[in-house]
């Protein structure tokens, strides 16, 4: 489940936002932190990852946001890299 | 599902309707149902960009208000050359501390998207005889009749009941679709931003995505949506089109391509003339601080970095 989820974002960040110019407001974009977020906390990470998608809206300023991970809380760089300010 | 957009159902019925009778008076009660239901659908795409339009503006404030962080743009850039997530990091930080963020965020195209879900909904409801909203009786009757170019409004590529005419007029607004959604995304790649070192290896990705994978994208998902929403997505992308362009040419990002032309422009126009910039022009075009009277222009623009 969680690595067919992994799969489709990056399907997506191959195939569909490269086609957009970057417009995420954070770093990592929200779809590498919805990836990194379901691979770490599963079920509670779709959660974490659409919180991140309201919160990336034209009020916010946006700002550099890692998951977390579950153990030591330190944040996740490197599970997926995707293109800098793409969603 | 269906009561949760309920609200939106009816509210995209009574935009259409409202058109639809509205155009009566030009272009009389009884007939010319066709132009009428066609032209509501316009009408609806025009009410929700005028919508999104602050939204717009803001995005453009912000992007102008990126000239004054310049400086330590290029010097972050240059600090962390090699390292392209300390480089994205610390400028999304630089974006943040000083309360400005010139990238969109989804929301945009997030938020049309219920509203494009409805109007899929209401137009279905007419095909299948269904009232959603305020689209009923005698209405949802003129609506089955109505035709864009021969198709029928309700009708879809792949429902039984649609003629060669339908299937026409489905691939021309496909195609339409392709070819709007190409011209927008490259005019903005190639004018509209600062240029990036890896902007190169962006673009080829881009073409051969735009190319390829949107037309089957928008084919594939295309031959399931009636004509309306077909012509709904149609304009919206013109309209986006259209504002992108304007911006471009008249209000561009700074560090941009298109902001340096116009700059040369204003420039060469100066220099012709003979007179120095005015006030107003220095606004949109300056690069670097203003160098003299730098009181009356500095303080409008500082007042505006802090309300973000």
């Amino acid at each position: 489940m969680r690595r067919a989820f992994s799969v489709l974002i990056k399907l997506y960040q191959t195939w569909i936002s490269p086609a957009f110019a970057p417009r995420c407001k954070y770093y990592p974009s929200c779809s590498t932190y919805a990836s990194d977020a379901v691979t770490e906390y599963g079920a509670k990470g779709l959660a974490m990852a659409a919180w991140r998608l309201i919160r990336c809206n034209p009020w916010s300023h946006g700002g550099v946001d890692y998951v977390l991970t579950k153990s030591s809380k330190t944040p996740i760089k490197a599970l997926t890299t995707s293109m800098n300010g793409r969603n | 599902m269906g009561s949760i957009l309920n609200p939106l159902y009816y509210a995209v019925s009574w935009v259409m309707v409202t058109f639809h009778s509205l155009l009566g008076n030009i272009f009389g009660k009884d007939g010319n149902q066709s132009i009428r239901w066609s032209l509501s659908i316009i009408g609806l795409v025009i009410v929700i960009r005028i919508i999104l339009i602050p939204l717009f503006v803001k995005q453009i404030k912000s992007q102008r208000a990126l000239t004054a962080l310049q400086p330590h743009m290029k010097e972050i850039q240059k600090k962390h050359k090699d390292d392209r997530q300390k480089q994205s990091e610390e400028m999304m930080k630089l974006y943040k501390e000083h309360k400005t963020n010139p990238l969109a965020s989804c929301f945009p195209i997030l938020a049309q998207a219920p509203i494009f879900f409805a109007l899929f909904t209401v137009l279905n409801g007419i095909a299948r005889n269904t009232s959603h909203g305020v689209l009923k009786g005698d209405l949802l009757l003129s609506a089955q009749e109505a035709k864009f170019f021969g198709a029928n409004l309700s009708n879809t590529f792949l429902s039984s009941d649609s003629n060669t005419q339908t299937k026409i007029v489905t691939v021309i607004l496909i195609a339409f679709m392709s070819a709007t959604t190409f011209i927008t995304q490259r005019q903005l790649m190639v004018k509209g931003m600062p240029k990036m070192d890896s902007s190169n290896n962006m673009m080829l990705q881009q073409q051969k995505i735009m190319l390829y994978v949107f037309p089957l994208i928008f084919a594939v998902s295309g031959v399931n949506f009636p004509v309306g929403v077909l012509i709904y997505w149609s304009t919206t992308n013109l309209w986006t089109f259209g504002q992108q362009f304007y911006v471009i040419k008249r209000n561009p990002t700074p560090g941009s391509p298109a902001y340096e032309e116009l700059a040369k422009k204003r420039a060469l126009k100066n220099s012709e003339n003979g007179v120095l910039p005015t006030a107003d022009e220095n606004e949109t075009t300056q690069v670097d601080p203003p160098i003299e009277a730098p009181k009356q222009r500095q303080q409008p623009s500082k007042k505006k970095k802090k309300r973000k």
